[in-house]
């Protein structure tokens, strides 16, 4: 399969942010030893090359669908591993220098994933319109949000979903009526993804450009914010004064709902146990 | 360069809510238009020769244009590089549209772009960071900073 390369390397080194860079130790395959190597990672991409000037990279990791985990610790280095789900499939060992590195690595590449990201911006989106209905009337005029391919959103996020389900764990199926919350307690590490309703979008025939934001309609007056519509009717059924005595009833019950699936998860995504 | 190409094929074996037959036409010249069952998952377009179960290529969007090309075509542009122009050809004006919806929207950055929007606007309705309750309120990929076009060091 052709990947492109080109592709991969301009957005290495085009001007958005990278979330994390660093040497880490790399182990090769099918032997036990350490390589050290410069690892940059930007969105769901892990790069790696052998030192930060290079310019040569020597190889990526699409992070999808894997799930990232400490190890007992190697040689006096602090290990991690990255288990891609599915047979076949590779783990990659990796290693820190100290427990700080380790920490942080681990924690930015279980957030890494592009079905993270998704459930994060849907959570948030769901949040966002929740807090401007409480700001009152004079709130929702001043942000238009727009009609229009807004809802594709959902569409997008049942598209992640599915493709992260085979690969994560999920809790059950019943997770429809608890609307955002439901994935506002499974955005506590580790992610688990939940359901949500295919809506088709009204048409719509304006010329886009990608990375000009924003795409669906007027900007806001401040920032570069692209404006992404979500209808609240979608998954919100129940109307609460305070968001947070609500999460806190919704997190009591998905613990409790945890508990009673524990035996039939294989195991935690991160597993804090020395083995 | 070395990637996770399995993993990768079993990514492009999800269910995706945007999958369909499409005439496609690579950038270089004497390229013709082909047939091809062209899937988006996450932020990849994988493309499949007709029923091969796995994919001749994938494409990350990001970083890319997306323009409508005419009323049943739509192109890809990569590198901003005319000779990176990918073409699409579809059946409807509809799908087309939804096409081009769906890829500029499958972009991490632009999914980025929102996340912190909602954060910053949640934060100034409600005095409250929501990242917070999850606890990734200090990884550097929600950070508001991230939203603008700052090169690395900056940040």
């Amino acid at each position: 399969m052709k990947i492109h390369e080109k592709i991969l390397t301009h957005y290495l080194s085009c001007t958005s942010p990278i979330d994390k860079e660093g040497y880490l130790y790399k182990k090769k395959e099918r032997t036990s030893s350490y390589q050290r190597r410069w690892f940059v990672l930007k969105a769901n991409l892990l790069f790696y090359q052998e030192r930060p000037a290079d310019r040569h990279l020597l190889g990526v990791i699409v992070l999808e669908g894997c799930a990232v985990q400490r190890c007992e610790s190697e040689g006096g280095l602090f290990a991690f591993s990255m288990v891609f789900r599915g047979s076949g499939l590779k783990t990659y060992g990796l290693a820190a220098e100290d427990q700080l590195g380790q920490e942080s690595w681990v924690k930015a590449l279980l957030t890494a994933s592009h079905c993270y990201l998704s459930l994060l911006v849907r959570d948030l989106g769901k949040q966002y319109e929740e807090a401007k209905r409480q700001a009152g009337p004079a709130e929702s005029h001043q942000r238009t949000t727009v009609t229009g391919p807004g809802s594709m959103c959902l569409t997008q996020s049942m598209t992640y979903l599915n493709s992260c389900s085979s690969s994560f764990l999920m809790p059950g199926p019943e997770r429809r009526e608890g609307g955002s919350h439901s994935a506002s307690n499974l955005l506590q590490a580790p992610p688990i993804p939940s359901k949500v309703i295919n809506k088709r979008s009204p048409k719509h025939w304006p010329k886009r450009n990608a990375h000009v934001t924003p795409i669906n309609g007027p900007a806001p007056p401040y920032g570069e914010w692209p404006q992404v519509d979500f209808d609240p009717l979608e998954d919100f059924t129940k109307l609460h004064d305070y968001y947070g005595e609500e999460v806190k009833q919704l997190r009591a019950d998905w613990l409790m709902r945890r508990q009673e699936e524990e035996e039939h998860l294989e195991e935690d995504l991160i597993d804090l146990s020395e083995h | 360069m070395r990637f996770n190409e399995k993993e990768l094929i079993s990514l492009s074996r999800q269910p995706s809510e945007r999958a369909a037959e499409l005439g496609m036409r690579g950038p270089k010249k004497g390229d013709v238009v082909k047939r091809r069952l062209v899937k988006l998952v996450v932020n990849f377009l994988f493309y499949f020769r007709t029923d091969e179960e796995e994919p001749q290529g994938a494409l990350l969007l990001e970083q890319c244009r997306v323009e409508r090309e005419d009323s049943l075509a739509f192109s890809i542009t990569f590198l901003d590089e005319a000779e990176r122009k990918y073409l699409f050809e579809c059946d409807s004006q509809e799908q087309c549209q939804e096409w081009i919806d769906s890829i500029i929207k499958a972009s991490y950055e632009f999914m980025r772009k929102n996340l912190i929007f909602y954060r910053t606007e949640i934060h100034r309705l409600t005095g409250k960071d929501p990242l917070e309750q999850y606890g990734i309120e200090d990884e550097t990929r929600f950070q508001v900073t991230s939203g603008l076009q700052l090169m690395p060091k900056d940040i």
